[in-house]
């Protein structure tokens, strides 16, 4: 096992690597002009654009452009990012630790209620808790996430003021902003907790409800389904027909047996799902008020803020070599055949 | 099951009409546009200038909706300067403001006649192109700039310091001309600052040898994120990931501290959001526009005050005529070859001319506009001198028209070869958004060459954009500084206005006739140089006037004290602060 993590891991460099190459490929389509905007620090010179084009080689062979540019990303360095008014690192920093806390918050509860739901579908097929969780997975998977998210808005915040929108109410943002609170982790509920601020932190969970409710509800959908689907297909083998003939006990064949190996496309599902979620969902962010970076990534592709989309991308792209990885890692711990195979 | 779905609708029927003021000492104005810059001497936008009025304070003020010369009451200065009581001069050149005492600023130090003095020299030398400078420039100096050439011009620092002086607690200033609008303006701008803290903060020092270091200087160069104003409120917080910025009270604040302690201007782009917050009392007011008056008439406690006419143009439609191609995805190839349109490309008559016969007005009125807005016909608002109500809108919607003048344009070769181009309009602006949309369509049906991208920005990157000049086309809107038609006339059509600089339009008659027509003391005489203003802005057609009416406020009914201020910048959705408080 051992072995092959390391091996895995050793490929991520490589991953990564391809990765760059293939958005530095990307920006070629674009003028010496608009690649000039990378190597912006401070927007002063934002009217120095040739000077910029000179120094930094824009017009010589892409390999040495290539080069240059790497250099510049291991340092962090990612240019000046006119959307957030801040440099890309910088933005980054900012808006990615409120789209980590709504993953949290969101992800496994989504795993939690797509397996369960789609496990109880599969072994009560045609019965009433499967027409109910193929109505949750169609209604899911057909409702536009800015429809159920302004639905939910409106009931219970228009309605019954019970979760605002935003990140966190006025007394919190006051006290975030105080002397004497301290940022840990950048993560409000656990900065909250680690100051001893109850009621903060029960502020910030509050305003987290209704943007996790929204991405639960769309996620959910098609987690049920391909567990419904999976677990079919696995109940109706002959492996499981043996296990129940042996006399095991149902629980045991459909948690032990069927659904063990009903996993392998979750994993690779909800690793698709736990990218789409760090890169954060725009429309939820937006009707929900939350400062995520799904936000600010279409926010710097409307404006063409180059260093911005790149920023987003390199970290989106980063995030899925993550989630790839830890994917590889858990198909081994799901199926001892790949790390055999291995 | 059940249980939860009685419950919740038993909470929905539950949750009380009326409420308790939520937040008493706490002012939240939701908007579409986050703020430019906050130094004084350099933000020329109603988001950043309404923040900047709430800090920073003014010699006068107009504290009513009155605009008249006696209007004006005291703010900084102690009295308002007039023939009567000696303050100005018998020829009308010198006004001598009596500077009060007594008054601190935010970090603590007291406000002296050096500090306003310093401001006003700061106001006019830092001018930057198309800023506000050029309000004090013409009135103190004569010139319009403080630049010949694209350098400081080199007596101009002597003589704003000779124009400017101190005499004991008074500060006195000579103008080069008589004035009359000249105290109007010093009631919107030339913000009084602490010399001693803008030096400290990387600013001009004061010294005239060392002005020109600090003339036209970019916007990060600038006090645009720091305030230290004697206003009754001080800058707290500017947070560019919240959108949001935070001011609290200054308690001690000269006229006795405002009944509000803290004011959150926030940046929220959704209307159904905005929307909701107006309406759990999140929100105290907001920004809206007329295409969604419906959707607030009648929730419950929430006041709307309807049909407020500004002195204003609404919206107009502006060309670049030299558009910025550095770097600039907007103009695609940066030629005439189908897949992007050069960067003169609105320097061609039919162009603008086919553009601007291809908005629906009518249409565009009824729809977008609840019908409470009309074309309007130049750029003159009704009640200024030059406006003439019998004057008809130059253009209409004739997409016949359109495909004429685009068949002319650049000789035939737009026709022929096609364009690609983006429009750009605000974050949060239906409006715009709209009219963006609008000439997508009909643009495009003229000729399957012809593709118009319809792209956002947010408002302070819109601004910078523009200023810049790399929006081919931009919607603007203009509220008077002061009750004056010069004020009309030199940002949309002199060279140095806001409007022409943004849109590198230049036009040596226009400005003759805009200098002509403020040394003019004949009404009559000015009403005719401002007609011929408006003939000639109707015949180039560097803008288009799209639309005018009127505007409204929605606000929590327990947001007391409002006052329709039609200078104060962002009314009426903005407010003066001072003047609110929350009560039942």
């Amino acid at each position: 096992m051992l072995k092959y993590v390391l091996k895995r891991l050793a490929f991520l460099p490589l991953v990564m690597a391809g990765v760059t190459l293939l958005l530095f490929a990307c920006l070629q389509f674009l003028s010496p002009e608009m690649r000039a905007s990378l190597y912006v620090r401070d927007p002063r010179q934002l009217n120095q654009m040739e000077a910029i084009i000179e120094k930094y080689g824009l017009r010589k062979p892409m390999p040495v452009q290539y080069g240059r540019w790497l250099k510049q990303v291991a340092r962090g360095d990612l240019g000046y990012s006119e959307t957030a008014k801040m440099p890309v690192s910088e933005a980054i920093g900012a808006f990615f630790p409120a789209t980590f806390e709504l993953t949290l918050v969101t992800f496994f509860p989504i795993l939690a209620v797509g397996v369960a739901l789609g496990v109880l579908s599969a072994v009560y097929k045609d019965r009433f808790l499967d027409h109910a969780s193929r109505f949750i997975a169609v209604t899911g998977y057909s409702l536009p996430s800015f429809v159920l998210g302004l639905a939910l808005l409106m009931v219970f915040y228009g309605r019954l003021h019970w979760f605002p929108p935003g990140r966190y109410g006025l007394e919190t943002d006051l006290l975030v902003h105080g002397a004497g609170f301290r940022h840990w982790t950048g993560l409000l509920t656990l900065d909250c907790l680690l100051n001893g601020r109850w009621s903060a932190f029960a502020d910030v969970v509050k305003h987290l409800v209704l943007p996790a409710c929204t991405l639960l509800y769309i996620s959910v959908a098609l987690l049920l389904r391909i567990t419904r689907s999976s677990m079919l297909e696995e109940l109706s083998k002959d492996y499981v027909r043996t296990a129940r003939a042996k006399g095991l006990p149902e629980r045991a064949v459909i948690l032990k047996h069927a659904l063990r190996n009903a996993l392998i496309p979750l994993v690779t599902l909800s690793s698709r799902l736990s990218i789409g979620l760090l890169g954060g969902d725009v429309i939820t962010e937006t009707i929900f008020d939350f400062p995520g970076i799904g936000r600010w990534g279409v926010q710097a592709a409307q404006q063409l803020d180059i260093p911005g989309v790149l920023g987003s991308t390199l970290l989106a792209a980063g995030l899925f070599v993550l989630a790839n990885l830890v994917a590889d890692l858990l198909y081994a711990v799901v199926d001892p055949r790949i790390r055999v195979g291995s | 099951m059940n249980c939860m779905q009685n419950a919740i609708v038993l909470a929905i029927l539950a949750v009380p009409a009326g409420a308790a003021v939520k937040n008493p000492d706490t002012y939240t104005y939701l908007t579409i546009g986050d703020v430019d810059n906050l130094d004084p001497a350099w933000a020329y936008d109603t988001s950043s200038q309404h923040v900047i009025q709430n800090v920073y304070e003014h010699l006068l003020s107009f504290p009513g909706t009155g605009l008249r010369a006696e209007d004006l009451a005291p703010r900084i200065a102690t009295r308002v300067p007039s023939r009567a009581n000696g303050l100005i001069s018998a020829d009308g050149l010198t006004y001598r403001f009596p500077i009060r005492q007594g008054v601190k600023f935010h970090d603590g130090s007291a406000l002296t006649p050096q500090d306003v003095r310093y401001s006003l020299l700061r106001f006019m030398l830092l001018d930057r192109a198309g800023g506000p400078s050029s309000l004090l420039l013409e009135p103190i100096l004569g010139a319009v700039s403080t630049r010949r050439n694209g350098a400081l011009s080199p007596d101009i620092a002597a003589q704003a310091f000779a124009a400017v002086t101190v005499e004991g607690g008074t500060v006195v200033v000579r103008l080069d001309r008589p004035f009359t609008p000249f105290l109007s303006v010093l009631a919107s701008f030339g913000a009084v600052m602490s010399q001693s803290w803008c030096t400290a903060n990387g600013q001009w020092d004061g010294r005239p040898e060392t002005a020109a270091r600090f003339n036209d200087p970019r916007r990060e160069g600038t006090l645009g994120a720091r305030m230290n104003g004697t206003g009754p409120f001080r800058l707290d917080r500017l947070d560019p990931v919240l959108k949001q910025i935070t001011l609290k009270r200054h308690d001690a604040y000269w006229r006795g501290p405002a009944r509000l302690k803290t004011i959150l201007v926030k940046t929220v782009d959704e209307f159904a959001t905005r929307k909701l917050m107006l309406e759990a009392g999140d929100a105290d007011s907001i920004y809206e526009r007329q295409s969604n008056f419906s959707q607030l008439q009648g929730l419950p406690e929430v006041r709307i005050i309807d049909d407020l006419h500004g002195l204003e143009r609404m919206e107009v439609l502006f060309f670049t005529f030299k558009i910025n191609p550095s770097a600039n995805g907007n103009i695609g190839s940066g030629r005439l070859d189908g897949h992007g349109i050069p960067p003169d490309f609105f320097s061609d008559r039919d162009a603008r001319e086919a553009f601007a016969a291809s908005i629906d007005y009518e249409g565009f009125s009824r729809d977008v506009g609840r019908g409470r807005t009309s074309q309007s016909a130049g750029f003159l608002p009704p009640g200024l001198t030059g406006y003439d109500p019998a004057r008809c809108p130059r253009h209409r919607f004739d997409l016949a028209e359109a495909k004429t003048r685009l068949q002319k344009a650049w000789g035939g070769k737009v026709w022929d070869k096609g364009f690609h181009a983006a429009l750009v309009f605000n974050a949060g602006s239906i409006e715009a958004q709209a009219l963006c949309q609008m000439l997508k369509k009909n643009i495009e049906s003229l000729n399957p060459k012809f593709r118009l991208d319809v792209r956002m920005l947010q408002w302070s990157s819109y601004v910078e954009q523009s200023r810049q000049r790399k929006l081919p086309i931009f919607l603007g809107a203009w509220q008077a500084d002061y009750p004056d038609a010069h004020n009309f006339a030199f940002p949309f059509l002199h060279s140095a206005g806001y409007f022409p600089t943004k849109q590198g339009f230049s036009d040596p008659a226009a400005d003759r006739l805009i200098e002509e027509a403020v040394a003019t003391l004949d009404e009559t005489r000015r009403a005719a140089l401002y007609g011929r203003l408006e003939d000639l802005a109707a015949e180039q057609t560097p803008f288009v006037p799209v639309f005018d009416g009127t505007r409204y406020r929605a606000q929590r009914s327990w947001v007391k004290g409002f006052v329709f201020k039609p200078t104060f910048p962002a009314m009426p959705y903005a407010s003066d602060y001072y003047d609110l408080y929350k009560a039942e």
